[in-house]
């Protein structure tokens, strides 16, 4: 028997068993699932809280997390002026580029935090972002403006990275609410 | 130099086996790994994932007994080569994720696709100093089977 034909046979044994080890597996993959990537799933964790179902109901209500909005739905909502969009990156970051007409509300706060709570309210939706994937600080910032009232606050999948690959609707300046002095000048 | 190769070929098969090992406790998670690559449909995932752990297991434990030693090692490069490809790739395209590899959760880095080359060339390595199956008799050239 050749190599091939001994490697296509270890490959088949090798196979049978990998199938044998999931059926005792503790945790099997469940082989008729097809299983998503978390990109794709809304599993990953930019997006983890986006899957928490809220199907139970009881006396006292879940307490609120973050909702995951997909980067293609976002750039719909976008385009029709149907969602407020809060930049919740630095001011550095901001003034390189930015989703359009969002607003600066870094994690740090804002100088006229109420002002802009206020723009925001007028939108049936807001959506915040920043620019790493684990999307800690939009998630931060998020809950502060579902503190401030705002009834449906979600988060950008994928965070800015995703909105550039997206070729989402851009623009880049300074924010003029942080002023000179946030770029040391 | 023989005792350097035969080193080469069971620490190269302990690895496999103890990856693979450590990868059945929790197959729903390595699938997750899996899908995390791009590369496979998701209908496939969970069995490509239960597959390459059985593979890893068996191509493990034969090099270390130096069964089909040759063929292991190849099977082995070659998934070396896939799991290298998918990693860049995916560090490539700016996707964040978990190599999957010991069952482990680190993110993975391009120092995982230098550690993958690394175990690439070694896996080659072991293949190459292995011998060869002997091949089949010829019925024209076997004396007994000559009509």
């Amino acid at each position: 028997m050749n190599t091939v034909a001994q490697m296509a046979l270890l490959a088949a044994a090798g196979s049978a068993l990998g199938l044998a080890a999931n059926a005792v597996s503790p945790h099997p993959a469940e082989l008729r699932q097809p299983v998503l990537s978390a990109a794709e799933s809304g599993g990953g964790a930019c997006a983890m809280p986006a899957s928490a179902t809220v199907a139970q109901s009881t006396a006292t209500p879940p307490p609120w997390r973050p909702v995951r909005i997909g980067v293609d739905e976002a750039k719909g909502l976008c385009t029709a002026c149907l969602a407020g969009f809060v930049d919740a990156r630095g001011p550095h970051e901001f003034a390189h580029g930015h989703i359009q007409n969002a607003v600066h509300l870094p994690a740090a706060g804002h100088p006229d935090e109420a002002a802009v709570v206020a723009q925001l309210r007028t939108y049936p939706l807001v959506v915040v972002y920043d620019g790493d994937y684990s999307c800690a600080v939009a998630d931060d910032v998020a809950g502060r403006l579902r503190r401030a009232g705002l009834p449906d606050v979600r988060v950008l999948q994928g965070a800015w990275p995703a909105w550039v690959a997206a070729q989402g609707p851009s623009a880049a300046g300074m924010c003029g609410a942080c002023g000179p002095e946030a770029f040391g000048k | 130099m023989k005792l350097l190769a035969r080193a080469a070929r069971i620490i190269l098969g302990a690895l496999f086996l103890w990856a693979s090992v450590t990868k059945v406790p929790d197959m729903a998670a390595f699938a997750e790994s899996v899908a995390n690559y791009r590369i496979v449909p998701p209908s496939l995932v969970p069995v490509v994932a239960a597959a390459v752990v059985g593979v890893e297991i068996l191509a493990g434990v034969a090099l270390m007994l130096n069964v089909w030693a040759r063929p292991a090692a190849l099977l082995l490069a070659g998934l070396l080569a896939v799991f290298t490809v998918g990693l860049a790739s995916a560090l490539a395209r700016g996707i964040d994720l978990a190599c999957g590899c010991f069952g482990g959760t680190d993110a993975a880095t391009w120092w995982t696709v230098l550690r993958d080359l690394a175990l690439l060339a070694w896996a080659l390595g072991v293949a190459a100093s292995s011998p060869s199956p002997p091949p089949s008799p010829s019925p024209a050239l076997d004396p007994a089977r000559a009509p």
